[in-house]
């Protein structure tokens, strides 16, 4: 549990917090200059004129007059560029703050699979690289609670490398509170069990992510769409067939691309662009995509230019979001409650 | 004999500079730090001020440490109580080489402080760092090319500070005669050949220090 509930004066406005955040991952979202950045650094401590109360898992770090050091918080903290000590090897950036030759930090380089990093210096990292050695970091200090600043989109998304498969893995082997800036709903829905969402420094909203979608300060960047994230296990490998099955929460199926080195068991995440999803009214059939599913609308609202479709899958699954042009959903005379099938060609299956 | 007093003019140098750089280090990254980080009222008075002796004429400093540690002023009378002779002993020299070279070193380190990023002690602090462990950890390792540098100038600047030691050490030999007052002091008296022959080994006293500091600030970040 978090406890938020301060006060700080930004340049343009005064960014003021009051939230309780009961979630394992809570997602914090909003436009660029809202104050995610400076609520991290609230936090951590490493930012001055905080006034008010802030606590995490019952420790206060801040309560009225009394301040505790950014040293005694132990927060792990992972600043968007990365912030790895330049004139020390990833190695040693990642012991920085470890207490002790200890065995969290081989757990922390084993789960954001560093260990070909660590002899390299900073500089000769790419930006995923750098935001994988700064978590392992973050890790290694033995934190009650991190602190992730996503990294802004690259230039071009498909290239761009992203931390989140390794954040499901951390979520899942370890028991630590994550606070996560993002930008990408998708990322939110597959990984925080609430948003908080800022808007000029004002909590303008907190609920799951599912049901913020609609928030326009929630919408995703323009240049890379919307995704919808999906954490599975690979069960087979089909290379003739150039297919890759695997199986993703709620027991369904996703046929994904071959790619190399992908095997049977293996731990992956695939992402789906909301805009590649193909929506039928009827059972599709004679059709090249190798993912269709039977859905139902549980919710069709326009965001911006198009029209966003929440579908649930199956009970157990995180509903799929599809966007379409409002004309489409007009033809197809999208309704809630509506049954209605989707489907994905492999190649429109991304591997994170 | 000449070789002797030679000698040992050398040594008086090199001890006094060497000395005059250690005293100055630990206030000169201090003062270095703090102008780097602060950013209030009088910021610009406070460095100009800091940087004075280094547009002052040396004779000019060397005029105001005599007024201040003179015998019959209240700091040098008081110092004088208490045992403490200054003016005129290697103590003095020491003093005019430290006051003279301290803004170099300033002004060097205080740019290297300011090429590091704040967040990264800040850093450091999250890692578990008290204030302390971030700067030995963080922002010294990152400036030290730029610290280092700023040491090897202090050091070239005391091995040939002349005006202000003049007016507060003299020229007395064996005592606070320096290379820079000895050359002086020969070319006075008609010896040309021995003031060349000074020249010569502070020449290549000063190519060595600067060598030193060009090689230090064009280094390359070394990995640790």
């Amino acid at each position: 549990m978090i406890e938020l509930d301060f006060s700080c004066p930004l340049a343009p406005f005064t960014l003021r917090v009051r939230a309780r955040l009961p979630a394992p991952v809570t997602a914090v979202m909003g436009p660029s200059g809202a104050g995610k950045t400076s609520l991290l650094e609230a936090i951590a401590g490493v930012r001055a004129g905080v006034s008010g109360r802030i606590a995490a898992g019952g420790v206060a770090f801040l309560d009225g007059a009394r301040r505790l050091p950014p040293e005694r918080r132990r927060v792990g903290y992972v600043p968007q560029d990365a912030g790895l000590f330049p004139h020390l090897s990833a190695r040693d950036n990642v012991r920085f703050g470890a207490r002790g030759p200890s065995p969290r930090v081989d757990a922390a380089v084993e789960v954001l699979g560093i260990g070909p990093l660590l002899a390299r210096m900073p500089s000769s990292l790419s930006g995923g690289e750098k935001q994988r050695v700064a978590l392992a970091r973050a890790l290694a200090s033995e934190p009650v609670l991190l602190l992730l600043d996503e990294p802004l989109a690259g230039l071009d998304p498909s290239q761009r490398e992203r931390i989140l498969p390794y954040l499901l893995r951390v979520r899942a082997e370890w028991n630590v509170p994550i606070l996560y800036v993002t930008h990408n709903p998708g990322e939110a829905l597959a990984l925080a069990g609430e948003v908080l969402l800022l808007e000029r420094g004002e909590v303008v909203g907190q609920a799951p992510p599912a049901d913020l979608l609609g928030a326009p300060a929630m919408a995703p960047p323009p240049d890379e769409g919307l995704e919808n994230v999906l954490a599975g296990r690979v069960v087979e490998v089909d290379e003739a067939g150039g297919t890759v099955r695997v199986e993703v929460a709620g027991g369904l199926f996703v046929s994904a691309p071959w790619s190399v080195g992908r095997a049977a068991l293996q731990a992956v995440t695939l992402a789906v662009r909301a805009e590649d999803v193909l929506i039928a009214t009827s059972e599709p059939r004679g059709l090249s995509a190798r993912n269709v599913y039977a859905a139902t609308v549980t919710s069709a609202v326009r965001t911006g230019p198009d029209v966003l479709v929440r579908c649930a899958l199956s009970p157990a699954s995180p509903p799929w979001l599809v966007r379409v042009t409002p004309a489409a959903a007009a033809s197809l005379s999208l309704s809630t409650g509506q049954r209605l099938w989707l489907a994905v060609k492999s190649h429109s299956v991304r591997w994170l | 004999m000449i070789l002797a007093e030679e000698g040992s003019i050398v040594w008086l140098t090199l001890g006094v500079a060497a000395l005059s750089t250690l005293v100055i280090l630990p206030p000169g990254i201090a003062v270095a730090l703090a102008l780097a980080r602060y950013r209030g009222p009088g910021r610009s008075v406070l460095e100009t001020v800091l940087s004075l002796p280094l547009v002052l004429p040396p004779t000019a400093v060397g005029i105001l440490l005599l007024e201040l540690l003179g015998r019959r002023r209240p700091l040098g009378a008081w110092l004088a109580a208490h045992g403490i002779e200054i003016v005129f002993t290697w103590k003095a020299v020491l003093l005019a080489t430290a006051v003279m070279s301290f803004p170099l070193l300033v002004r060097q380190a205080r740019t290297a402080f300011e090429e590091v990023d704040p967040r990264l002690p800040a850093l450091a602090r999250t890692l578990g760092c008290g204030p302390l462990g971030a700067f030995f950890r963080v922002t010294l390792p990152l400036a030290r090319r730029g610290v280092l540098s700023g040491t090897v100038l202090a050091f070239s600047r005391a091995l040939g500070e002349f005006g202000a030691t003049v007016m507060i050490a003299g020229n007395i030999p064996g005592k606070t005669r320096t290379l820079a007052l000895a050359i002086f002091h020969e070319n006075q008296v008609g010896r040309d050949d021995r003031a060349l022959a000074l020249v010569g080994i502070t020449v290549v006293l000063a190519f060595a220090a600067l060598w030193t500091a060009e090689r230090l600030h064009r280094r390359p970040a070394a990995p640790a």
